[in-house]
């Protein structure tokens, strides 16, 4: 079974999006934040790793980079919640998303998504990243 | 300058007569005396050699032409105890004999002086009296002479200042008049004295190489006014321009975090909906009421994504070489299909005006939301909207009062409105989301902030020229590229 690691900061959305691959038929495994997720990635291969851009700690784009380095052959989605969000007028751990998905897709990210996304984007997305 | 000669004079010509008239009067008086003198002693002289051997008559007669010679009309010889008196004088006039020391003494008009004769054996004395009268009277002629002579003086003095002063004064009034001119604010006035005195003429000149030095001065001061004023204006205006841009960037970031923590809610609720969906038997009560929540769910997406376009900045995504043209009037045709035909819509676009590195689909979204905002302002089912696109040069002028733009060649999209227009208040807060002149419902005021998302994105400008009742006018200003447009994919393929 094609497994998949969702990593993002927002309970919700590991959750939902858990359920989602799941009806798909992917194996979902969550961790709410880059360094929990890499420790999943070590124990165990995924094929796909699902991971939120900024999030507190590690964040997407280190996240991505690492994955990239200790594990070539994963795939990679970067999501965001989208928008120009400067740390100095918003809030500490946002940043502009959308420089930030650029260094995330410089960074190794097969493909980067702008939530919110339906359904359909994200399984499709999945399944021709892991011919699934 | 006349009365204070004439004060000089009054004081300096009776001083000047009195000195000249007592010089004059002591030089005749001194002359009559030497002359009396001399005559006496030649007489004296005639007497002493003679007079022992003569007889009475005979020194008569000496005293006679003593008073012949015009010079004594006394004269009295006194030899011993007895007086001999010339015969052409009255016996009794040789009573008044008074000698005198100096001239015009006793008040006799005569001068009386005696002489003793230097004889071994008598003593004579000779006494002469000699008229003073012709004296005084050319003392008094000299006195007339100097009279005139001084009053000449005076008057040819007089005549002097007169000529002088207009010689002088006249000039002098001229260039007080012209500086006067020029001190109440006249600069141009130029100060050119004709005089003969080079003194004069110095001073005109002077003064008018300090006006002319002065003109230039007040000249550059007048420039250095001016463009510090345009200056000032100038900056005013970019601390406008700067301020705008400022309030619509914070705004935008605010409405992007505001947006992005919103996706993080909408992705559960549009995802839970679908599960739910799934889940639920076809003829569930609830599918209707769920299928409601996605709808709505759907709508703040695409609202969300509007403000994130508003929010974006420039370099935010890929964009492409293209002619503007036939995007543009893509995006008329998806107009006209949206717009009710009661609206007049008229487009002129300039063909073959060159590249702008853009992103298609938000220049078609740019043009439909101008035109879905000019219908809206439309107050009756009719109106007129025209939309055109045409080369313009942007030009340093310009770009001082848009600091946003570059100089050079641009492309220029107007939409223009028939419709209610609105004053610059609301023009200052027309491209901030949510702002809206509409009622309730009948718009986001979403649409010209995404509008405004997408000029800044391509590095164009929106000017915006419109007033309560007249309409509207949007100029979208895009910068021209010299790149050319990539090959199409498609046709590539083929």
């Amino acid at each position: 079974m094609t497994r998949v690691i969702i990593i993002d900061d927002e309970e919700d959305i590991c959750v939902v999006l858990k359920e989602v691959l799941e009806r798909a038929g992917f194996e979902v495994e969550v961790a709410s934040n880059g360094s929990d997720g890499m420790d999943l990635l070590r124990k165990q291969h995924a094929d796909l790793v699902i991971t939120d851009i900024i999030m507190p700690g590690k964040d997407g784009v280190e996240t991505t980079y690492d994955i990239r380095m200790e594990f070539p052959n994963t795939k990679i989605i970067v999501i965001s919640g989208g928008g120009n969000v400067s740390p100095m007028e918003y809030e500490p751990t946002a940043i502009k998303t959308t420089a930030y998905l650029a260094s995330a897709t410089k960074a190794g990210a097969d493909l980067t998504l702008t939530k919110p996304f339906d359904r359909d984007e994200i399984v499709n997305a999945a399944r021709r990243l892991t011919a699934h | 300058m006349i009365f204070a000669l004439l004060l000089v004079h009054a004081v300096l010509l009776p001083a000047l007569f009195h000195g000249l008239f007592t010089i004059v009067r002591n030089g005749h008086e001194e002359a009559f005396i030497d002359h009396t003198r001399i005559y006496t002693r030649v007489f004296a002289d005639i007497f002493e050699t003679s007079i022992v051997q003569e007889t009475e008559a005979e020194i008569v007669a000496h005293l006679d032409s003593a008073v012949l010679g015009g010079r004594s009309i006394y004269a009295t010889l006194q030899v011993a105890d007895s007086l001999l008196i010339s015969s052409l004088m009255e016996s009794e006039d040789a009573d008044k004999f008074t000698e005198d020391f100096a001239f015009g003494e006793h008040g006799d008009n005569v001068y009386f002086l005696s002489v003793p004769l230097e004889m071994a054996a008598t003593v004579a004395v000779l006494k002469l009296g000699f008229d003073e009268e012709p004296t005084l009277l050319q003392i008094g002629d000299a006195r007339q002479t100097l009279i005139y002579i001084l009053l000449m003086y005076l008057l040819v003095s007089l005549a002097l200042v007169v000529l002088l002063s207009t010689v002088l004064a006249r000039p002098l009034k001229r260039l007080r008049r012209d500086s006067r001119k020029i001190a109440s604010g006249d600069y141009t006035r130029k100060l050119s004295i004709e005089s003969g005195f080079h003194e004069i003429k110095e001073l005109s000149d002077d003064l008018e190489t300090m006006r002319s030095t002065l003109v230039g001065v007040n000249a550059r001061l007048q420039k250095e006014i001016v463009e510090r004023e345009a200056a000032v204006a100038k900056q005013q205006d970019l601390e406008e321009s700067l301020r705008h841009s400022q309030r619509l960037k914070s705004i935008g970031t605010l409405a992007g975090g505001v947006a992005h923590e919103f996706n993080n809610v909408l992705l559960p609720i549009l995802m839970y909906a679908e599960l739910s969906l799934e889940d639920l038997p076809a003829d569930s009560s609830v599918r209707s009421k769920l299928e409601q929540i996605l709808k709505l769910a759907k709508r703040a997406q695409g609202l969300s994504q509007q403000i994130l376009t508003f929010g974006r900045q420039p370099g935010d995504t890929a964009k492409v070489p293209l002619d503007i043209v036939p995007v543009v009037e893509e995006a008329m045709s998806m107009v006209r299909a949206l717009i009710p035909a009661s609206i007049d819509i008229r487009v002129d676009v300039e063909k073959g005006i060159g590249h702008v590195l853009c992103d298609a689909a938000e220049i078609q979204q740019l043009v439909v939301n101008l035109c879905s905002n000019a219908y809206k302002s439309q107050r009756s089912g009719g109106g007129l909207i025209s939309v055109s696109v045409a080369k313009t040069n942007v030009d340093r002028k310009f770009t001082e009062k848009h600091p946003k733009l570059r100089q050079g060649k641009h492309v220029l999209l107007k939409v223009t409105d028939t419709g209610e227009g609105m004053d610059s208040a609301t023009i200052d807060r027309i491209f901030e989301p949510f702002f809206t002149t509409r009622e309730v419902g009948k718009g986001t005021g979403l649409g010209l902030s995404v509008v405004h998302g997408i000029v800044v994105k391509h590095g164009g400008e929106i000017v915006v020229t419109s007033e309560p009742n007249r309409g509207a006018t949007f100029d979208v200003y895009f910068p021209l590229t010299e790149m050319q447009a990539l090959p199409d994919i498609e046709e590539t393929k083929k």
